[in-house]
């Protein structure tokens, strides 16, 4: 790290500067949003300047409160949200226990196609994806929107790569200790997997959470949209709309949960988007 | 307690061959030492008594059991491993309790059994801490003491005192040899350092790449060595290697003669000498200031109890032997050494040691 | 448990302990069934429905060999499509390496208020592109909107990106560098603190400055993972979505349509899954060549 190497030069001021510049522009839009949504409607279908001026007003939230459909989106999207997360982590856990510390006939061949796996996108699947479930006549229902990420890859790699990384010894002192491999599994390994366990549950939550192109083929109905659909479905007449104040405020309360979330649980969140982008 | 068998025990990983064709006897009740440079084969003919590995041919016996083809936790053995491995989530209790639940002992017995362990180990006031709680000393009773409690009919040690400092590695070894005192179990235990092997063997297996080079006791090993690699790795210092220029004979006995001119009379019977080049072997001890080789001294090691004194001889081989307390020398200082002849070890050129 | 001898096991190395077992399948059978079903399945339905003709209305009519391929080469907005992902991706990708190099490089310290400012440059990346577009077409908005009260302030009036054919795209890649700016900015950062302390005490003792540090030890360590972020951008970028169609929609005359807009379009809006499929097969295709061609540079410039 360089920060011993950092002196007062003006170039690190001016460094610091164009950062700081930076973190303004980005918080703007966020701050400017959260503003707008305490305006009232009227006001606003006039001018958006005077963020800062009164008049102030609650009403877009009380608004939601009352009638809007926000909490049947968050309630659907908690349900495959959790769901997901759940059946990704014991489906996961298994997998990469069995690919990293047992051996069985096509090991190999058959990592090597995870790993191939990694490289087939969304987009490739989505139709014939789609098009099984009609058939199936699945469509807007939890299964479906829980399903189809349950086959990505990369939480089973997560997971084999942490089992590989537990000490060998650790699992033969049990095994001298007459556990059998299951036994191992469960109140040895597992346990000490729980860090691992964290990150991939939160990078799942969070996928889930803001998943918006299959839900939006699959949760037709408006009883079984997403938040991200619900969101989105709102967004059609924009320019004319005469809800700006409403919609922001819509827009702030989706986006609380996983601020707040994400405010608690940053470090895993952090490690765990950037194991996820590095596949 | 039980006899250990090892019959024509041969490993090979991939291209590799790690063991070959092993036959080793080991009676019940010794404590016998696996000792080695590292890549000799000795970890991995532990892991095969222990059934973490298995032998690419060859068997294994444990009294009157074959257990090569028993998983590890059948065999009635136990195993310490060197960096301990103890179950990091549980505590020290219920790490020493794990192996007991799984064959479904009544808790009251494991209970009583981890009692008397921990009382001979002195780790019960440890018993509700987690491993990451103890020191590097306390792990390694615990890992000791979780292997008591098992009852096996044999210990197995993988290098165990590694990982502590010298001064804790000396109590430790006082502490393991008192263990199998009282306990007359079998113990295996594999280490590369001769000093751990010397102090607590009552057998010593030397190995290098792959074989066995020698099966004595301690003594056995440190006085007679079979071949040169035993000579050399057990002692320290280790036994000065000269070469011979020519060997004559006096009274029917090898007199070997060195590239300086000095002549050695030995005990070596003169017949059956091989042809080739023969390697003369001295232990530090027998080399004493005397009328024999001239010598310079080129570094002084005071240790205290004694001083090893390195000295060039006339054709530039170094030799050490060593002097008791502290000596009036100085680096440059010429000496005369003289060589006991009963006292030296001959080596063909194959490095077996010539005894007539 | 009486365990067969004869197959090699492999211990302390961190591999598979213990024998090979056919049971221990067991461990990856629920995973290998769900990816034969939710991955390998419709990806090999995917590549067949790409050479039918499958129509949701009409049913399906035959395989029709390379028509659907043929077809898109003709159509009037899939070449326009391909163009304009291609353009997205060759704009966005520098700016994500460069902009998160920077400020990797500029926050890679143990200071609180580094701390504070890599939470709010990641902080963006955790809500949803429903949500990101729903606050950037509100700050889009020509006469109400932030960049426009902000442009205001500096006498440049009437900036409409959502409605201009040549602003449209960089409007959208602005906002997807706000959005996902904190994932290529962590990757450098891990990468940066890989780098050994000794590197730079080495090179303060041999009085290097702050730009020699940079360019001779600092770059050259990471460049691995400035590929690593190149490719994995252009992957990412490819899949560009959401945000076009939420924010232009794609347009003006689809100057800002990306290629999965027209999927979902063909597919889910005109029913035609067979030219779907091949849509997708095609962006497939792409991602790879551009993927691949990104690695092959980078391996060049090494050598």
């Amino acid at each position: 790290m360089e920060s011993w190497h950092r002196g007062r030069s003006l170039g690190d001021r001016l460094l610091l500067l164009a950062v700081m510049l930076l973190a303004i522009a980005w918080i703007a839009p966020i701050v400017w949003v959260v503003g707008l949504s305490f305006k009232p409607n009227e006001v606003l279908m006039r001018s958006t300047g005077g963020i800062i001026f009164p008049p102030f007003t609650l009403k877009n939230y009380t608004d939601i409160l009352a009638a809007s459909s926000v909490f049947g989106w968050m309630a659907n999207s908690a349900i495959v949200a959790v769901g997901q997360t759940v059946l990704t982590l014991v489906i996961a856990s298994l997998a990469g226990y069995g690919f990293a510390r047992t051996d069985f006939p096509g090991r190999r061949v058959l990592f090597v196609l995870l790993l191939a796996a990694l490289a087939v996108p969304e987009q490739a699947v989505i139709v014939p994806l789609h098009t099984m479930f009609a058939q199936a006549g699945l469509h807007n229902t939890y299964i479906a929107l829980i399903a189809p990420r349950l086959a990505f890859p990369f939480g089973v790699l997560l997971m084999t790569q942490y089992f590989r990384a537990i000490p060998a010894e650790i699992e033969e002192a049990a095994l001298l200790d007459r556990a059998s491999r299951l036994k191992v599994f469960w109140r040895i390994v597992l346990p000490l997997s729980i860090p691992a366990q964290a990150t991939l549950g939160i990078y799942t939550f969070l996928h889930a959470w803001n998943d918006y192109f299959w839900p939006l083929v699959s949760a037709t109905k408006p009883e079984m949209y997403t938040l991200t659909v619900g969101l989105a479905s709102m967004q059609t007449n924009f320019a004319q709309t005469e809800g700006i104040g409403f919609l922001m405020a819509q827009a702030v309360f989706a986006g609380l949960p996983v601020l707040i979330l994400y405010l608690f649980f940053q470090r895993h969140i952090v490690s765990a988007v950037a194991g996820g982008g590095a596949r | 307690m039980a006899n250990l068998s090892l019959r024509q025990v041969s490993k090979r990983f991939g291209h590799v061959e790690v063991l070959r064709d092993l036959s080793l006897e080991i009676p019940a009740g010794e404590f016998a030492v696996f000792l080695g440079p590292s890549g000799c084969g000795k970890s991995t003919l532990l892991r095969i008594v222990a059934g973490l590995e298995a032998p690419t041919s060859g068997e294994v016996h444990l009294g009157a059991e074959r257990i090569d083809t028993m998983s590890p936790g059948d065999r009635g053995v136990a195993m310490v491993f060197q960096h301990y491995a103890l179950y990091p989530h549980m505590t020290v209790r219920q790490n020493m309790a794990f192996g007991l639940q799984n064959i479904g002992t009544p808790p009251e017995e494991i209970t009583r059994k981890i009692s008397e362990a921990a009382a001979m180990l002195e780790i019960a006031h440890l018993l509700d801490r987690k491993p990451g709680q103890l020191s590097g000393g306390q792990r390694q009773r615990v890992a000791i003491g979780r292997a008591i409690v098992k009852q096996p009919k044999a210990f197995l040690f993988d290098e165990p005192l590694s990982n502590l400092d010298a001064a804790l590695r000396s109590r430790t070894r006082i502490e393991l040899a008192r263990l199998h005192q009282r306990m007359q179990t079998t113990m295996i235990f594999v280490t590369h350092d001769q000093v751990e092997a010397m102090t607590m063997a009552t057998r010593i297996v030397v190995m290098n790449q792959g074989r066995i080079e020698q099966v004595g006791t301690p003594m056995e090993v440190y006085q007679q060595p079979d071949t040169r690699f035993v000579a050399g790795f057990v002692g320290t210092p280790a036994m000065n290697f000269l070469p011979v220029a020519r060997v004559e004979e006096r009274a029917g006995r090898a007199v070997a003669c060195l590239p300086d001119g000095t002549e050695i009379a030995t005990t070596v019977p003169v017949g059956h000498l091989p042809s080739g080049d023969l390697t003369l072997g001295i232990r530090a001890e027998h080399i004493v200031p005397g009328d024999g080789a001239e010598a310079r001294v080129v570094v002084i090691e005071r240790l205290g109890e004694r001083t090893l004194i390195y000295a060039d001889l006339r054709d530039g081989s170094t030799v050490v032997y060593d002097e008791p307390g502290d000596v009036r020398l100085d680096i440059g200082q010429p000496v005369r050494l003289a060589f006991d002849g009963a006292a030296v070890h001959l080596f063909g050129p194959d490095g077996m040691t010539l005894r007539g | 448990m009486a365990d067969p001898k004869g197959a090699p096991s492999r211990g302390s190395t961190g591999a598979a302990i213990g024998e090979k077992h056919a049971a221990n399948l067991l461990f990856v059978l629920p995973y290998l069934l769900v990816l034969l079903v939710l991955l390998l399945i419709p990806l090999g339905l995917g590549i067949w429905l790409s050479f039918q003709d499958y129509d949701m209305l009409g049913g399906w009519n035959g395989g029709v060999g390379l028509d659907n391929f043929r077809n898109l080469l003709d159509d009037s907005i899939f070449p326009g499509a391909v163009r304009n992902t291609v353009v997205f991706v060759l704009i966005t990708t520098p700016a994500f390496v460069g902009l998160g190099l920077f400020l990797a490089l500029a926050l890679n310290d143990s200071l609180r208020r580094s701390a504070v400012l890599r939470t709010v440059f990641f902080g963006s990346s955790v809500l949803s592109v429903t949500i990101v577009t729903l606050i950037w077409r509100l700050v889009y908005l020509p006469d109400r909107g932030l960049a426009a009260d902000i442009l205001g302030l500096v006498g440049l009036h009437g900036f409409d990106p959502v409605t201009s054919e040549t602003w449209a795209l960089p409007a959208i890649a602005v906002v997807t560098v706000w959005w996902i700016i904190g994932l290529p900015m962590t990757l450098f950062l891990a990468a940066l603190q890989q780098i050994p302390a000794e590197l730079y005490e080495a090179a303060a003792l041999d009085h290097a400055s702050r730009l020699t540090t940079l360019r001779n030890i600092t770059l050259p360590s990471i460049r691995r993972t400035i590929a690593v972020v190149a490719v994995i951008e252009i992957v990412l970028q490819f899949q560009l979505f959401g945000q076009a169609l939420l924010i232009t929609g794609g347009g003006p005359n689809n100057h800002s349509r990306p290629i999965v807009q027209f999927i979902y379009e063909a597919g889910f809006r005109d029913l035609q899954l067979g030219f779907a499929a091949a849509a997708s097969q095609v962006l497939f295709a792409l991602m790879l060549l551009a993927a691949l061609g990104q690695m092959w540079l980078s391996r060049r410039g090494e050598n």
